[in-house]
């Protein structure tokens, strides 16, 4: 009976379509997740290099980068990213001592601030290139998320300060064992 | 953390990528880390104790050589069986675009995963052509490194997404305690050529005819060369009554690598072009030697912008043969610039390159899972 292979045709094809849009809305979930959790890290490294650059601040005396730094911590969402460039601006024009370990920190959240950055905007490609994908916009599978959004700030990096001698020249002590760390989630 | 590194080609043939991968496991290891890694190896190969095989590799012509790789069914489950036991922190996975274990490892992966792109891959174009189809493969990968700006420009150009540039690492202990060759370098002054003598882009034949020019006049001055190639095509170019004075050594281990580079005075890098990184200077500079090289963009980079090592202009004959007669004659000049060598390759050593690597894994498990890791990680 060949209307029979038809009805089995449209179950078979109806099953694959059907398993297709269930892949494509995990997918969806789960990119958005991801540029939230990203959008969460940016934040905190933010955070960390402004406190960074407050503590150098105060110990150079250098009333701007204390400023910066302040406004960068106060900032509302709408003026976040200017205020970041504002900082990013001083940080690159002051002078780092290479002994002193709170510009040695400083550094470090900076080098932090751009990975976050970087792994924020690729995350953030994603998932507005899965939500521009047809199905999920005719199905409008990705309206339980908010639309992730760029963080347009120039390149935070600073310049790396000379390394330290290394332990050839001069022994120094070891380095801790094991940073310490969460319990990783499972 | 426990981190699981997945190696594409077989630690059987020794490779870039393969010793990268060893070396940077190791470093892990040492900074109180646990490793995994999973690579093709015959199940009696005699591997180190982090390494968990997947199976046996087969040879397959890939990207213009032949790579020794594992890829179907039977590699599917040993990887899923891996990961799943692993409990792994963040995956690391290397090459994943080539048909490997890396590929296997990301479609399988949930969670954090790393990605380190280390060739600068030709068939960048049919790769581009595959773009929709590995964009869920892509997906799967939440931080990228590339090795070298070249590869850094194929991943953005080609791939669509940003990459992190962390240099390849040079384990500067085991260079800087290599012993020197017996004899070697001896009284008259040694200069040192490493590669493949008859790539003209590796510029040899600028230090032929510089080294053949000064040793007319010194007496004592030696040439030792390592590398492939064949032993005729070396001499043929060099005046017999010289041929005593230039040693071939060959293709070398990483060992006698160490030792040759231990055993010269000055370190000779007159290539011409198609260098990204300049790995070859990183390892002379662990080693102590005094380095002089052509002044392309990779090497002044990494001698740090002529302080860690003498430049000269590219291609220049001329330059290079007074370059190194004036550093065979001023001992002096060429301690400073040993030393300073010593210096610059701290940011190249494996501890300070894994720390940078392990920053970005703390990137991606917070991008993951949206935990912020406290510790600077350096």
């Amino acid at each position: 009976m060949p209307g029979m292979w038809w009805v089995v045709g449209v179950v078979v094809l109806a099953a694959i379509f059907s398993a297709y849009l269930g892949w494509t809305a995990q997918r969806v979930e789960r990119l958005h997740t991801r540029a939230q959790s990203a959008e969460r890290a940016l934040d905190a490294h933010l955070m960390r290099r402004a406190a960074a650059a407050a503590v150098v601040a105060e110990q150079a005396e250098t009333v701007e980068l204390y400023a910066a730094a302040r406004l960068a911590l106060d900032a509302e969402p709408g003026e976040r990213e200017s205020a970041e460039n504002d900082l990013t601006r001083q940080l690159q024009a002051v002078t780092l001592d290479p002994a002193d370990p709170a510009a040695r920190t400083l550094i470090a959240t900076s080098r932090r601030v751009v990975l976050a950055r970087q792994v924020h905007t690729d995350l953030v490609r994603d998932a507005l290139s899965a939500r521009r994908r047809v199905f999920v916009r005719l199905l409008r599978l990705a309206r339980r998320y908010p639309r992730p959004e760029y963080f347009d700030i120039v390149e935070p990096v600073l310049p790396e300060l000379p390394p330290l001698p290394s332990p050839l020249v001069v022994p120094t002590p070891a380095p801790p064992a094991e940073p310490p760390l969460p319990a990783p989630a499972r | 953390m426990r981190i699981g590194i997945v190696s594409p080609y077989s630690f059987d043939v020794p490779g870039g990528v393969q010793n990268h991968i060893m070396d940077l496991a190791e470093a892990m290891l040492e900074l109180g880390h646990e490793v995994s890694v999973l690579a093709p190896a015959d199940d009696d190969a005699d591997v180190p104790a982090y390494v968990v095989s997947a199976g046996r590799a087969v040879p397959l012509p890939y990207n213009g050589s032949v790579a020794r790789i594992s890829f179907g069914p039977i590699s599917t489950a040993r990887v899923r069986r891996w990961l799943k036991q692993g409990e792994f922190d963040v995956l690391h996975v290397h090459e994943p675009f080539s048909p490997s274990l890396s590929f296997l490892a990301v479609v399988s992966a949930r969670g954090p995963v790393v990605a380190t792109f280390h060739t600068a891959m030709t068939r960048s174009r049919a790769l581009a052509g595959l773009q929709n189809f590995l964009q869920p493969v892509m997906e799967k990968i939440t931080a990228r490194i590339a090795v070298s700006e070249l590869a850094r420009k194929v991943q953005v150009e080609h791939l669509g997404g940003g990459a992190v540039e962390i240099p390849n690492g040079v384990a500067v202990r085991k260079f800087a305690s290599a012993a020197p060759l017996p004899g070697w370098p001896g009284d008259g002054g040694t200069l040192g050529f490493l590669g493949r003598f008859t790539e003209p882009r590796k510029g040899f034949p600028l230090l032929r005819t510089a080294y053949v020019t000064l040793a007319q006049e010194r007496p004592g001055l030696r040439l030792l060369v390592a590398g492939p190639g064949d032993r005729d095509e070396l001499y043929d170019d060099i005046p017999k009554e010289l041929h005593d004075r230039v040693e071939f050594l060959g293709l070398v281990s990483e060992p006698d690598k160490a030792r040759m580079l231990r055993s010269v005075d000055v370190y000779v890098a007159p290539n011409t072009g198609g260098e990204s990184f300049g790995m070859i200077l990183t390892e002379a500079m662990a080693a102590g030697a005094t380095i002089a090289a052509s002044d392309l963009d990779a090497f002044r980079r990494v001698l740090d912008g002529g302080r860690a090592g003498a430049l000269f202009p590219n291609g220049d004959q001329a330059s290079l043969t007074r370059l190194l007669g004036e550093l065979l004659d001023d001992p002096a000049r060429r301690a400073e610039l040993a030393s300073c060598a010593r210096l610059a390759v701290g940011a190249f050593d494996w501890p300070s390159v894994a720390n940078r690597v392990l920053e970005v894994y703390a990137t991606a498990i917070e991008a993951t899972d949206g935990r912020v890791f406290d510790d600077e990680w350096s």
